[in-house]
């Protein structure tokens, strides 16, 4: 029977990523870390109910249920966020201060194999992480007020941008040798993305309303709130009806405003951050398995060398 | 089955081997000695597609090594000179890893794992997790990983590196039994004594060239009994000099100056002490009489670049 099943597994799963998901999942961390976020999201979802249900009855409250929701989901979009580049910005250069990477090199398994491998394994926790978190999402539907392809949608996107933000910290850990500067840019571009995205649509915005061609700039600064996952999502929950200008706290506002001046919940705005954010992440990834390969290195120093001489 | 035709490497303008030549047949061990930075390394891992040649060609087994790395890769078992193991994984499950990853049959594994173990002196650890072994484990360890798909080429980096005196025997031994299966070994160290018991053929490299290539017998017949001496006296070097160059034991005069004289002896304990006696007598003012450590592969190297040696030393490097 085991003997089927690894015959089985070893078809969809290779050695690599076996070994990988048998080390991760050994290690109190992860065990650890899978419980402890279970308990943190709950702990809040439950608090959040009772403070709300005090004094009422417990029966169907839509709008407080989607405000629930919303703001578990953005906890959750930033713990996912600020998980990834810790997991996966060690993967090469961890190997090569380990000194494992030559032999794995030495091995008939492809650098396209490893990397992608990596990438599986890097992101596999995180997914485990929100896939587990589903039934407790289910705790909300029974509130009423949101529908679970809702939850789907928004799941959809935390995982493209989890995925991207894997890519980004693998490419960094394949470029560089340390892992602590793999890291650090890491860190960096997450906070590019969730940030520096959000600034400068803020800054494009500002200046459109004073300039004669207001329309470029607000075209711009649409282009730049469709790249940064807090306001992609928001523009998401709008479209799921979750997000509405009843929440009258100033941030949700305020980000309710740009959802609506830029059409970020349209479905041109999703398409355009999933078309992007995937190919960054699979470009940066083939960028890596080819940095992986013996004289990488040497030929873009060549071609640089010959691009100056020029 | 190993063949290197022109290797050369360079990382910048610094030549780390330059135009290296040499083969290695099929069922025999091949062992390359050279200091620190020598460029043994570099070469290896060239062998061992880690790396491009700056230019020149590389074959394993009919296979050029930059063309097709990945034939290449399933035809040998690389031991690196550092290397490290992962964290929380068993032995067995470390092996096995290796034994997947080279696409070994799944039901072979776990008899191969065991037969290496057992090989290898670690049949009792093998539930035991890599990372908490000694590096002299460890070292076996990555020996047994090397051959876990059965390669036909096993390229060693320094195995005996961080090993201790037993452990280097065992791992001579170990050696010798691959060369018995008819795996083709190349093997380096910077100590050539280390390799001289259990290759066939040996390769000296300095500063990225091969200095000199001859089988093992012929070192052998070059350097055994050989040893270097310092004699120093109060006065007369010259006449000591001229003295012991009649001797027939003493086959070659290294330094003369009035105060010392650095010779090659070839004679026993015995003929050491009637030299001693016979000096004494002479009327010599003897004050020390020492043997100089003096590498081997530097009395292998003044040896052979003599120039009748180098024509019957040489002959495969033309
Ligand atoms: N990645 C590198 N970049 C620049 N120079 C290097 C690199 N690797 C090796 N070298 C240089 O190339 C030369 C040969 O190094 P190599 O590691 O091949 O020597 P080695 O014979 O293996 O020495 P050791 O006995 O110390 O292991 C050395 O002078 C070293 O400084
Ligand atoms: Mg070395």
């Amino acid at each position: 029977m085991q003997e089927l099943g690894n015959r089985w597994t070893g078809k969809w799963i290779n050695p690599l990523l076996r070994k990988e998901l048998r080390q991760r999942m050994r290690s109190g961390r992860t065990i650890l870390a899978l419980s402890l976020y279970l308990f943190v999201i709950g702990a809040v979802a439950f608090v959040y109910m009772y403070v709300n249900v005090q004094g009422q009855t417990l029966i169907l409250q839509p709008a407080r249920t989607a405000e629930l929701f919303t703001f578990l989901s953005y906890l959750q979009l930033a713990l996912v966020s600020f998980v990834t580049p810790g997991i996966a910005s060690g993967v090469i250069s961890g190997e090569r201060e380990r000194q494992t990477l030559s032999v794995l090199l030495t091995t008939p398994l492809s650098p396209i194999t490893i990397i992608f491998t990596k990438f599986i394994s890097s992101i596999s926790f995180l997914l485990l992480l929100i896939i587990m978190t589903l039934p407790l999402y289910s705790i909300v539907f029974l509130f009423g007020g949101v529908l679970p392809s809702q939850v789907l949608a928004v799941f959809g996107l935390q995982v493209v941008t989890l995925g991207a933000i894997a890519g980004i910290s693998i490419f960094f850990s394949t470029l560089l040798r340390r892992t602590g500067w793999s890291t650090v840019f890491s860190y960096a571009t997450v906070a590019i993305l969730f940030m520096g995205f959000a600034i400068f649509g803020y800054l494009f915005d500002s200046v459109g309303l004073h300039s004669a061609d207001e329309s470029v700039w607000m075209h711009l600064a649409g282009i730049c709130y469709a790249l940064d996952p807090i306001y992609m999502q928001a523009g998401i929950e709008t479209n799921l009806g979750l997000l509405s200008p009843s929440f009258n706290q100033s941030i949700v506002s305020s980000v309710f405003d740009v959802v609506n001046s830029h059409s970020l919940s349209g479905k041109e705005s999703w398409l355009f951050f999933l078309a992007v954010y995937i190919l960054i992440g699979v470009i940066l990834l083939l960028i890596s398995a080819w940095r992986l390969r013996p004289g990488s290195l040497t030929m873009v120093r060549k071609r640089v060398i010959r691009w100056m001489a020029h | 089955m190993i063949r290197v035709e022109n290797l050369s490497k360079r990382y910048g303008k610094m030549t780390a081997v330059h135009s290296l030549n040499f083969d290695v047949r099929k069922g025999t061990v091949f062992g390359f000695v050279g200091e620190n930075g020598a460029g043994k390394t570099t070469t290896l891992s060239i062998l061992s597609t880690l790396m491009l040649p700056t230019s020149g060609r590389a074959y394993i087994n009919g296979m050029e090594v930059t063309t097709e790395p990945g034939l290449v890769r399933r035809q040998i078992g690389f031991l690196p000179d550092e290397f490290g193991v992962y964290d929380d994984l068993s032995v067995r499950e470390y092996l096995a890893f290796y034994g997947t990853a080279y696409g070994v049959e799944p039901a072979l594994i776990d008899k191969r794992a065991a037969e290496l173990l057992h090989l290898v002196n670690l049949e009792d650890r093998s539930e035991v997790l890599v990372n908490s072994l000694s590096r002299g484990m460890k070292q076996r360890l990555g020996l047994a990983r090397s051959l876990m798909h059965d390669p036909p080429v096993l390229i060693l980096d320094e195995p005996a590196s961080g090993l201790d005196p037993r452990s280097r025997i065992e791992m001579r031994e170990i050696i010798k039994g691959l060369r018995e299966q008819g795996k083709t070994v190349l093997i380096s160290s910077h100590i050539l004594p280390e390799l001289a018991d259990m290759c066939d053929e040996i390769g000296i490299i300095q500063r990225g060239t091969l200095v000199a290539c001859a089988s093992v017998e012929v070192v052998n017949a070059r350097v055994s009994g050989k040893r270097h001496f310092l004699l120093e006296v109060m006065s007369e070097g010259h006449r000591l000099a001229e003295l012991l160059s009649r001797k027939s034991k003493v086959t070659e005069i290294l330094k003369v100056d009035e105060n010392k004289v650095e010779f090659i002896f070839a004679g026993s304990e015995a003929d050491q002490v009637e030299l001693i006696h016979e000096l004494a007598m002479g009327g010599f003012q003897l004050k020390t009489f020492q043997e100089l450590g003096g590498s081997l592969e530097e009395l292998f190297l003044r040896l052979t670049a003599e120039e009748d040696a180098k024509a019957e030393l040489i002959p495969k490097m033309a």
